[in-house]
């Protein structure tokens, strides 16, 4: 099948309005008669049940967490940008619309991020009419602060806590519609299987957590909305719960996977301390700006770092990047910490960690200035790590943090399946091969407030949906098919853990297919991930049963779709021999050592499509750069 | 009206309304109560002025009695929703034990402070005060003699020094709890409200009581 | 310092909402003095799965103190003793090698244990379904800055939004009362001009649904306040407290 993009024609500042025109509709009254799963409740899910249901949809809205409120999107710090050009800097929708393609390095279509740069003010208008409590200037009109990647302030923000504020913003508008009986909510379910009939989605199959029911709904549409994939790595700045397993399953099913390999790794998290660790927490970049970066310059020096003389200290970023210094884009800071570790210059236990020092930002501007600066993120580094960074240097390590890739969708958000439409981190559209600090919940919120509910509504509208109800033979076999597997899982009684294969299968995906790949890495890689998938289904041990709340069993179905997703982010990163953005290939890079694309052979979205039992297979979107022209990145 | 009555918050309200009045009565009585310093005329005039406003006094008694009933029986209702709202509790040792004195005494001062009430009716308000218990030395010295013989034994003189430090403890919250549930708590007024609250307390608590103890000590053995 | 700990945990076990429940004791040994708490239960999860013994249930997600889902009385404290800090973010350096740690669930009518250490906390969504929210339709907005907000009344606004829902207020007080939760919402959004519009149906609402979920009333001890990871001020219960008696009289 070709992939049709249904990009809208006219002038890309046309498109979208001349689009939403072109639309079909529902009449009111009909809508009420169309039922619309929306799975997962982030800021993209949220902000699509809530907006459904205020146009007369019948929705129904499922989480896996206890409350639509906990969906990881809480966690984003940073703010979100927009195009309202307050700040009178020079700002407009166009420039927000270049400088997401040009961050993305040439990897995201034209036309659905100028929409997204033209949506963005409409969502701050939304927000701070539901309550959204952004910063403020005495003036009492709204503050903006500049983020990474960008020469104006765009970004709005909520304290440290945006992504918290505009979540809990979407939640209750998403409560409201509760309220009002539109949308019906179902926490504390998984998405275990999509119901396809007749080649269209129309249901899903959840486990019900807490009393380990099997359940079917129907529909006739479906929105997964259901995050990203970081937890692939096992370690990373994702929420434990994050999953792939919506979007597998999907995949599965025929929805096409988009670049999988294009990943975001963060160059300042706090480092992993021991075998037992679970997760990575994200320190703000804006510690860049006042910290020096080194590594001792002799292998295995183990000298506490006030021992360690001026003269046996590399302070490699300086030294590498004398014009940037410390403050290089994110994907070099990252990749050069591995490159010291790798040679054996690591410091902390575990040798996967460099200094991030401010004794001489301190001497310089005297303590409180620094304190001033950021007091509130060394109160946090000193809870997790339990040393004093205004003593001693911090430690810090790139961590997986966001994921570019998802499924393929069209500029109506619709998937490769008929009726399957995918919103924000789940799905790959705007942000090509590398996301801008403050845009995810830019994109998160467009998709859900603004862009599905114009478009679901053609989809209604034209399609013949027959009624249907759980009773189909089409629910009925995919509920035997997830049945099946999770018996499978209960009586393999092996002798390792779940998290064992997980944390396994992390560090495979790291070492080989992490900020660094290669040629021979991955390939090892595709050999080693597929037998540790046979071993999982040999020697997992999955205790307690499948009437309960289990929840060894929901991270044993995790982690089984991340084994089989894994090989797919691996072979993806493997075809693309090119570096750009996330992705960083160490054939294809430029003399100086920075990421070096392919325009020629690569200037395409990779889909790729499942087969059972055999290779998938790659379907090329190819990209086209009217407004943009294609440029190499400097940082010189 | 009524939904605002049996809501949660309302009947809290409705507690701290009637401590207040409560409160307001315990200052006029305080008032009356020291005039015993001035000697048995003062005290005596006193009461029969009261006495002499008739219907009048017995409808401001019913009143009082009523918003004592009503104090109790609203805080009643509110101790049982909290009872039903943590049927099992910690082992852990309990989350709140910082709580502060005056707080874990409420249940106890209250239940305290209802027994002496009754006490202290059928003590002075109930007794005949032309009776022979106003006889000292064969004198009938009318209220104040009640007074000077109750106040003669020395276990009464406690347990009415008990009770005022009852009275002491339960508005050394109380006062500052009536400004927090009628939503009075601001940056500044409110901890010099706690302090006034814990004054107050402290010293409508020690007024009370100074009388029993300056009776025992300097009129009743005197007699 | 010693880098590793050996501890005693006293554990609430409860298979389902409808079986009781009991204590049971687990050796929690070798415990890296920088794994966060939530992490030293995974250690002796995986210990405990590998003797076939189901593993202790307990809600967690984002790890980072943000998402409200973890929390448990530790030792008779809501997220344990450290002050502002969810368990997630508590780390085993603040224990002792042989201490004994008593881990409960919250514990109140209106947060009826699911299993073990999770508890439903449901009826925090119905509070809000109820009125935690300001009645604007996706598309009907003004421009952002029409609407000037002071910059006090909009950090202040911030302070009571700050809340993640994690119940930890609940708990700790001695009434199993939810007036801080629902105060630093109705505060949130009546701060705002956005939200004074439905202020009074608000109050109204919010308060019925919090009384008929089971939870208690307000003794005014600020408890709530001291164990709230986000330190969520009391005044915030009398702002509500205020609003509730001009709705209601």
């Amino acid at each position: 099948m070709p992939l049709d993009s249904k990009i809208p024609g006219g002038p890309i500042s046309e498109k979208w309005t001349q689009h939403k025109f072109n639309l079909k509709l529902v009449n009111p009254a009909n809508k009420r008669k169309h039922t619309v799963i929306v799975v997962g409740t982030g800021l993209a899910g949220a902000s699509a049940a809530a907006s459904l249901g205020e146009l007369g949809y019948n929705v129904l809205a499922f989480c896996f967490q206890d409350s639509p409120r906990r969906a990881h999107s809480i966690a984003a710090q940073g703010g979100i940008n927009a195009a309202k050009n307050y700040p009178n800097d020079g700002d407009s929708v166009y420039r927000l619309f270049y400088d997401t393609v040009k961050g993305g390095d040439f990897r995201a279509r034209e036309a659905n991020v100028y929409r997204l740069a033209e949506i963005s003010n409409s969502i701050i208008d939304q927000c701070v009419a539901q309550g959204v409590p952004f910063a403020r200037e005495y003036g009492g009109l709204l503050d903006n602060r500049s983020f990474g990647g960008a020469q104006v302030s765009r970004t709005f923000y909520a304290r440290g806590q945006t992504g918290q504020q505009l979540l809990l913003g979407a939640y209750s508008a998403l409560m409201k519609e509760v309220d009002h009986g539109s949308v019906k909510l179902f926490s504390r379910r998984e998405m275990m299987e999509l119901v396809l009939v007749d080649g269209v989605a129309r249901g899903i199959i959840v486990r019900n957590l807490v009393t380990g029911k099997i359940e079917s709904y129907a529909a006739d549409a479906v929105v997964l909305a259901t995050g990203g994939y970081g937890n692939v790595y096992f370690l990373s700045t994702n929420a434990m719960g994050c999953n792939v397993t919506a979007t597998w399953r999907a995949h599965k099913k025929g929805a096409y996977f988009a670049n999988p390999c294009y990943t975001q790794i963060h160059p300042t998290c706090i480092p992993v301390h021991g075998e037992y660790q679970s997760k990575l927490t994200l320190m703000s970049e804006s510690l860049r700006n006042d910290g020096r970066v080194w590594v001792p310059s002799n292998k295995g020096d183990k000298r506490p770092p006030a021992s360690i003389p001026e003269e046996e200290r590399d302070y490699y970023l300086e030294r590498k990047y004398p014009s940037f210094g410390n403050l290089v884009p994110r994907d070099l800071a990252s990749r050069n910490a591995k490159i010291v570790c790798d040679e054996g210059r690591g410091v902390g236990s575990t040798g996967l960690a460099v200094y991030l020092d401010f004794a001489d930002s301190i001497k310089r501007l005297g303590k409180e200035v620094i304190e001033a600066r950021y007091g509130n993120l060394f109160e946090m580094y000193e809870r997790i790590s339990g040393s004093d960074p205004y003593k001693e240097p911090m430690m810090i390590y790139p961590a997986v943090h966001y994921t570019m890739g998802g499924l393929w969708v069209d500029y109506n958000l619709m998937s490769t399946i008929p009726g399957l439409h995918v919103l924000g981190e789940a799905n790959f559209s705007d942000h090509g091969a590398n996301r801008l600090g403050a845009s995810a919940l830019m994109q998160g919120l467009a998709d859900g407030y603004f862009i599905i509910p114009y478009t679901i509504g053609d989809y209604l509208a034209r399609t013949p949906l027959p009624k249907l109800d759980t009773q189909h033979p089409a629910f009925k076999e995919a509920e035997q098919a997830v049945t099946d597997r999770v018996n499978k899982l209960l009586n393999i009684n092996g002798k390792r853990t779940v998290d064992d294969f997980h944390r396994e299968l992390g560090f495979l995906m790291w070492d080989h297919c992490g900020m660094g790949r290669n040629e021979a890495g991955l390939k090892l890689a595709l050999e080693k991930i597929p037998a540790l998938r046979e071993e999982f289904w040999k020697n997992v041990t999955v205790t307690g049963s499948v009437g309960e709340l289990n929840q060894t069993l929901e991270r044993a179905g995790r982690v089984a779709d991340f084994l089989e997703f894994g090989e797919l982010l691996v072979r993806d990163a493997l075809h693309r021999s090119e570096s750009c953005g996330g992705h960083f290939r160490e054939e294809s890079q430029t003399p100086e050592g920075e990421a070096q694309r392919n325009d020629d052979a690569f200037c395409y979205v990779g889909a790729w499509e499942y087969q059972e039992g055999g290779t998938p297979v790659l379907h090329k979107e190819h990209l086209t750069f009217d407004e943009v022209s294609l440029t190499q990145r400097s940082y010189k | 009206m009524r939904s605002w009555l049996m809501s949660s918050i309302g009947k809290k309200q409705v507690v701290a309304v009637s401590g207040l009045l409560l409160i307001l009565f315990l200052i006029a009585h305080l008032a009356g109560n020291l005039l015993i310093y001035r000697g048995p005329e003062a005290i005596n005039i006193y009461s029969h002025t009261l006495h002499s406003f008739g219907l009048f006094i017995r409808l401001a008694e019913f009143g009082l009695a009523a918003i004592f009933l009503i104090h109790i029986a609203f805080t009643a209702m509110v101790v049982i929703d909290n009872k039903k709202a943590r049927p099992i509790g910690y082992i852990g040792g309990q989350p709140y034990k910082e709580r502060s004195l005056a707080t874990r005494l409420m249940p106890y001062t209250g239940t305290i402070l209802l027994i002496y009430v009754i006490t202290h009716l059928f003590d002075f308000t109930l007794a005949n005060s032309n009776g022979p218990g106003a006889f000292v030395n064969g004198q009938n010295l009318g209220l104040y003699g009640l007074i000077v013989n109750a106040f003669a034994n020395p276990y009464e003189v406690l347990w009415y020094v008990v009770a005022m430090a009852a009275v002491g403890f339960h508005l050394v919250h109380a006062i500052q709890s009536v400004c927090q549930t009628f939503g009075l708590n601001h940056p500044v007024v409110t901890p010099v409200l706690k302090k006034i609250s814990f004054v107050l307390g402290v010293l409508i608590s020690v007024s009370f009581a100074s009388i029993p103890i300056y009776v025992w000590l300097f009129i009743s053995t005197a007699h | 310092m010693k880098e590793t700990l050996n501890l005693t945990l006293k554990v609430w076990r409860q298979k389902n909402a409808n079986t009781p429940g009991k204590f049971e004791t687990y050796e929690a040994n070798n415990i890296d003095v920088h794994a966060s708490f939530l992490e030293m239960l995974d250690v002796v999860n995986e210990g405990l799965a590998l003797k076939g013994i189901d593993p202790i249930s307990f809600d967690h997600d984002c790890r980072e103190g943000i998402c409200g889902a973890c929390g448990a009385v530790v030792n008779g404290k809501p997220h344990g003793h450290l002050p502002k800090t969810t368990l997630c973010q508590l780390h085993m350096r603040h224990f002792k090698d042989n201490d004994v740690i008593v881990i409960e669930p919250f514990r109140s009518q209106g947060l009826p244990i699911v299993k073990d250490l999770m508890v439903d906390r449901s009826a925090f969504d119905r509070v809000i379904a109820a009125g935690g929210y300001v009645s604007v339709r996706t598309g009907s907005a003004q421009d952002a800055n029409n609407l000037p907000v002071s910059k006090e009344d909009s950090d202040l606004a911030m302070d009571a939004a700050q809340c993640i829902g994690c119940a930890a207020c609940v708990a700790a007080c001695p009434n199993a009362a939810a007036m801080l939760f629902v105060s630093a919402k109705f505060s949130h959004l009546s701060l705002l001009p956005q939200g004074q519009v439905e202020s009074k149906r608000r109050v109204k609402r919010m308060v019925y649904q919090m009384d008929k979920e089971g939870f208690g009333n307000c003794s005014n001890e600020y408890l709530c306040e001291a164990a709230c990871p986000k330190g969520i001020s009391v005044s915030n219960i009398a702002r509500m407290n205020r609003a509730y008696f001009k709705s209601g009289v």
